[in-house]
């Protein structure tokens, strides 16, 4: 009994039949966060004395930059998990997170580039945080078309698993040198240790948003990875039987 | 004769069968680096201050250029398998293979370079900071360029996606170097950064070769 709740996880049947349910959660929880925390930030929050109301992408921007981040390290979470306890529903999660790593970075860098169109009066400048968006947008890309390349999904997880966590330990040196090389951007707009310098009420919403973006994130990946095991597992009896009913 | 004789002896006969193989990135290194005047302008002080960049660029892509084959001939042929019955470790093997195609693939672009300087007009201190910097460099390179070979190693049809997977990792080696070659432009002390480049590389060619064995092992042995 005691090890249960873990070898669950190496059913793909029981994986697929709860991670519906979550699904469902996560998605009315992140919608609601989303619109509470969309409408406050856009129409609700103070305009900003020097940026005026070009700043408001910030309920996109950082919200999506961190989870572009965020997700290279769940990835190689699952890389880790994957390799050590020979998990396959982490290389299922490995694969989603991947593609919506990509896109999330896509995004943070398409936010950017508006953003710093009517703030720096350029799209883009070769600062050190958009070069690092940069380079981990094309960390990503190499996951997903390392994969796309190798035609046995086992081998082609565990190399990309391989390639993630080399990636891993070079993020951080990456981040320095860049950093290092260039630094221009403003300085971060939320630490975890310091008190924001913009007012709560531009701040709460934000929060809010940053919250409702990582519930979303959970929502696409949950129903990726579902896609990916039905594909996986296309040859089970109860795949048949659930397409069959369908 | 030991197995590391016969292994060097048998790159050197190799590349005897196929001297192609090290002409062909001298030859696109020295194209790509006459390109370069002819897409910007003659003028020498523009091409002087740029010219180690470009040239640095270049050397990158060269390199690349050769690191695609790095396990390919001996995959298809078999050898690689045979490593794994071998009464040494596959990292010392992999180490040993990484070290002659340093000296026998890179060491030769790397000596190239003056010349490549020379018709860029590079000041000489420079230049020589530009081969400093790509002789203490390209061990980390070969590393990373060995992975990527061996990641795609398991699939038919890679063609440069190797360089594409590794090509974001270079870019600390490509900052430090840059930055040593600003600073002997104006003259300012290199030592610092290009220890920090020395230890990167240090450090990459210490761990990437275990992690390129563990590649070519699961390339191997399919899913075991």
């Amino acid at each position: 009994m005691g090890w249960r709740w873990f070898h669950q996880w190496g059913s793909p049947r029981w994986f697929y039949e709860r991670a519906g349910r979550w699904q469902l959660v996560c998605g009315w929880l992140a919608l609601t966060l989303l619109i509470t925390g969309s409408f406050w930030g856009l129409a609700l929050a103070p305009v900003d004395y020097q940026q005026g109301n070009s700043y408001r992408i910030i309920y996109l921007h950082v919200p999506v930059a961190f989870l572009a981040q965020a997700l290279y390290t769940a990835m190689a979470v699952c890389a880790v998990v994957l390799f050590v306890w020979k998990m396959k529903l982490a290389d299922v999660a490995m694969q989603s997170i991947a593609v919506m790593g990509f896109a999330f970075t896509a995004l943070s860098l398409v936010s950017g580039a508006v953003w710093g169109k009517p703030t720096w009066g350029t799209y883009w400048v070769w600062d050190a945080r958009l070069t690092s968006m940069l380079i981990l947008a094309f960390l990503y890309l190499g996951v997903i078309g390392l994969r796309a390349a190798i035609q046995d999904p086992d081998q082609a997880g565990k190399a990309c698993g391989i390639l993630v966590l080399v990636g891993v330990v070079n993020l951080p040196i990456i981040k320095y040198s860049v950093e290092w090389w260039n630094t221009l951007h403003q300085p971060a707009s939320l630490k975890l240790t310091e008190k924001p310098a913009m007012p709560a009420s531009m701040w709460i919403p934000l929060l809010i948003n940053i919250l409702g973006y990582y519930i979303a994130a959970g929502y696409l990946i949950l129903g990726s990875m579902r896609a990916i095991v039905l594909e996986r597992e296309r040859r089970s009896a109860w795949v048949r039987e659930l397409v069959s009913h369908a | 004769m030991s197995l590391e004789r016969r292994m060097f002896t048998r790159e050197l006969k190799l590349i005897a069968a196929r001297p192609g193989d090290i002409l062909k990135p001298i030859w696109f290194l020295m194209l790509v680096i006459s390109m370069v005047p002819l897409a910007l302008a003659p003028d020498s002080d523009l091409l002087s201050e740029i010219g180690s960049a470009m040239i640095w660029v270049a050397t990158l892509l060269a390199l690349l250029l050769n690191a695609e084959h790095l396990f390919q001939s001996d995959f298809s042929d078999g050898v690689l398998e045979q490593w794994l019955f071998l009464d040494r470790p596959l990292v010392w093997l992999v180490g040993l293979k990484l070290i002659t195609h340093w000296l026998f693939h890179v060491l030769p672009l790397i000596l190239i370079t003056p010349i490549a300087g020379i018709i860029l007009s590079v000041p000489t201190d420079v230049l020589l900071a530009l081969l400093v910097t790509l002789v203490i460099a390209t061990p980390a390179l070969t590393c990373f360029s060995g992975l990527g070979a061996a990641l795609t190693l398991g699939s038919s049809r890679s063609g440069i996606l190797g360089v594409l997977v590794m090509m974001p990792l270079f870019v600390p080696v490509v900052i430090l170097a840059a930055g040593v070659l600003i600073r002997a432009m104006d003259g300012s002390d290199t030592l610092p950064l290009l220890a920090l480049l020395g230890a990167f590389s240090v450090v990459a060619a210490t761990f990437v070769p275990i992690v390129v064995s563990a590649a070519i092992r699961l390339n191997i042995g399919g899913s075991n």
